[in-house]
């Protein structure tokens, strides 16, 4: 009689039981809870002295927003065990077969290698859901004190570690796959994510093109989801990635292909996903799902602007280190884009740092040209920025609206947070890894 | 029943080559023995046919028919050495996945347990496993895959003389109901107990096909003089 389940459900319950049965997994779940535990108690007891515990000056929390001043930090403990807790899990669960000889035998089923990797994908994806269980439980606890939640917003905070999660799997698959042993593949890893964090750093000193490149970086995606931020051509860069990672993944665990062949595989898969991002960054849309809306200009602003139908250029003299070009992407222009994709930007400088070139000609100047009128300003606000682009529209500035965000402040504690984090969270994550190896259950 | 050939095989590594046009015949419901020293081929000659290591030349046919790798998967199983798979999951589980994920046979689960004796350590992790334990729970994963041909390397290595002879029956028996079997072994007294035909391989070349008798007759013509019926005799006269 033959089982009647399918052989990718066996194949998933296979990898299921890896999981469970990997050191690893569990070591990460253990020190998730301190690790999300710190940075929330610090983000509540920020959180509550801005909004006037302990004698501060109360109403200086008023701007603040849940998302910035909790979400962000708490979840950023997540972003760190992604970047050197995931990829070791990730590593022996694809790397394990590999090592046992399971491969040998697994691979004589005729069953895709692509479906194969995907299944162990979907398996470090659930994984790494359970760990995400920190932030839930953070979640809970902020709600106990009466915190508020927005969950758009927390949804998005969560969209940026899965994604970002979903990049570790698939580069860690990919090395796993690629070499011959789990530590070769730990170390290539780990040299892509420096290797992405030289290219932040590159880009704050360069700009040009190292910026565009930096904005699809791991640490780039998530603070910009963290901000609740989603763009689409970021998401779909993300899932280009991730699919090479799983592809290629695939195409080095066929051990009966010749190498040859399997590295012009790659090659071609390499220059597939390079058109396939290029194609994505075209893509225009994006939400703002920040409660604050921290994202975009006010409603009425947007509403202004959307009636601009001539091409807006910008042509902004400032070196890549200069802190106004910073506050001018941040605050003005990458709202503005959000209004008018059309608006093309560029950056004009001779040094890095801006600092010899304060007496240059035109240098700190924002040239603006709207359907072929022209203005220049050196203001690097939202305000300053709008204010212009009216001018040359000749558009009346909207009036301001009432609707204000105001902030939830919340002056409480963070009570009982370090009994959960510290401790409640490790004795439960250490007794199920105990009931799992006394209990093999019915996976 | 199911046959096989194997024409003109070769395998290189940069400038090694460990398989030089290697031409055999498996013949349906055999148990055909591959002979040869450490470092002969066997292990890449069976990893070669099962499709998870590629050959530079060669092809393999069934009645004629050519078998690309991909295909193979339908008709032979193999079953490497020294390999412990899922070294955290048991005997048991093992035995449920072959039987769910490879299409394995239910029907001979309880039999198969029974005759290579793995009741005692079911319950037990693969990985805590001693070697000869390893061998029988991987032997009996070969044993219920359902492809008509098992390639099995060096199926009585880490088992002691009684649980060797006890292997070599479960063999027979599955031989006798149908099963084609092909063997890789390295001791030579083991495979004359055990196998009807005999491929020698020495230094990746085939140096000899068929049963003892036609083997001895082959090194006689080649000039040397052999005790009858003596595998080891006609091994070291031929290769």
């Amino acid at each position: 009689m033959r089982s009647p389940r399918s052989k990718f459900v066996w194949l998933l319950r296979k990898e299921l039981r890896e999981l469970v049965a990997s050191r690893a997994w569990w070591i990460m779940l253990i020190a998730m809870g301190p690790l999300v535990g710190v940075s929330f108690i610090s983000a509540v007891r920020t959180y509550a002295e801005a909004s006037g515990l302990n004698g501060t000056a109360a109403g200086v929390g008023e701007a603040f927003s849940p998302l910035v001043g909790v979400w962000a930090p708490t979840f950023s403990a997540c972003e760190l065990a992604a970047a050197f807790l995931l990829p070791f899990v990730a590593i022996r669960l694809v790397s394990g077969d590999r090592q046992s000889g399971a491969l040998k035998l697994e691979l004589q089923h005729p069953m895709p290698a692509l479906v194969r990797i995907l299944a162990k994908g979907l398996v470090l994806l659930a994984g790494w859901m359970v760990a995400l269980a920190a932030g839930g439980v953070a979640i809970v606890l902020w709600r106990s004190y009466g915190g508020s939640a927005y969950p758009p917003e927390l949804a998005t905070v969560v969209l940026g570690h899965v994604l970002n999660a979903g990049l570790t799997i698939a580069l860690a698959a990919a090395t796993a796959s690629v070499t011959e042993h789990p530590s070769t593949a730990a170390i290539l890893t780990l040299g892509v994510t420096v290797g992405t964090w030289i290219v932040n750093f590159v880009a704050a000193v360069e700009g040009g093109i190292w910026e565009r490149a930096a904005g699809y970086t791991p640490t780039a995606i998530v603070a910009e989801l963290q901000h609740g931020l989603i763009r689409l051509d970021v998401v779909l860069v993300v899932a280009a990635l991730i699919a090479c990672g799983l592809v290629l993944s695939a195409i080095w665990t066929r051990l009966g292909i010749p190498v040859r062949r399997r590295a012009y595989e790659s090659a071609a898969l390499g220059a597939l996903t390079a058109a396939a991002i290029l194609a994505c960054t075209f893509a225009t849309p994006s939400w703002d799902m920040s409660e604050n809306r921290m994202n975009s200009f006010s409603e009425a602003d947007e509403l202004a602007l959307e009636r601009i139908h001539a091409p807006l250029r910008i042509e902004a003299h400032l070196a890549p280190e200069d802190p106004r070009r910073a506050d001018l992407e941040q605050h003005a222009l990458s709202k503005l884009r959000r209004v008018l994709p059309r608006t093309e930007v560029r950056y004009v400088s001779a040094t890095s740092i801006g600092l010899f070139e304060q007496t240059s000609a035109h240098y700190g100047e924002i040239q603006y040209d709207l359907g072929g009128r022209k203005a220049v300003s050196h203001l690097t606000t939202a305000e300053g920025v709008l204010e212009t682009i009216y001018d040359l529209a000749g558009i009346a500035p909207p009036t301001e609206a009432d609707d204000v965000f105001r902030g939830h402040p919340l002056a409480v504690p963070p009570k009982g947070a370090g009994t959960v984090f510290y401790g409640i969270w490790p004795a439960v994550i250490i007794a199920a890894a105990f009931f799992s190896r006394r209990v093999r259950g019915p996976l | 029943m199911f046959g096989l050939e194997v024409h003109h095989l070769t395998k290189r590594y940069r400038r090694l080559t460990a398989l030089a046009d290697v031409s055999f015949t498996v013949r349906p419901g055999e148990i055909i023995g591959l002979i040869g020293p450490n470092g002969s081929g066997k292990t890449t000659l069976f990893e070669c046919l099962a499709g998870i290591l590629p050959s530079d030349d060669g092809t393999v046919t069934q009645g004629g028919r050519p078998l690309a790798p991909g295909e193979r998967s339908a008709a032979l199983f193999y079953v490497p050495d020294g390999i412990a798979p899922w070294p955290s999951q048991t005997v048991r589980w093992a035995l449920d996945f072959t039987i769910g994920f490879f299409g394995g046979r239910e029907d001979l689960r309880d039999e198969v347990v029974r005759r290579l004796d793995l009741e005692p350590f079911l319950d037990a992790a693969i990985g805590t496993l001693s070697k000869g334990q390893k061998k029988r729970a991987v032997l009996a994963i070969g044993l219920l895959a359902p492809q008509p041909l098992l390639l099995a390397d060096e199926p009585f290595d880490g088992l002691d003389l009684r649980q060797t002879r006890e292997v070599a029956a479960t063999l027979r028996a599955y031989a006798a109901g149908g099963r084609t079997l092909f063997l890789s072994i390295h001791q030579i007294n083991d495979a004359a107990r055990i196998c009807d035909r005999f491929v020698l391989l020495s230094g990746g070349r085939v140096c000899g096909e068929g049963t003892i008798d036609e083997l001895s007759a082959l090194a006689g013509a080649r000039g040397a003089s052999v005790r009858g019926g003596d595998l080891e005799e006609v091994f070291l006269a031929l290769t």
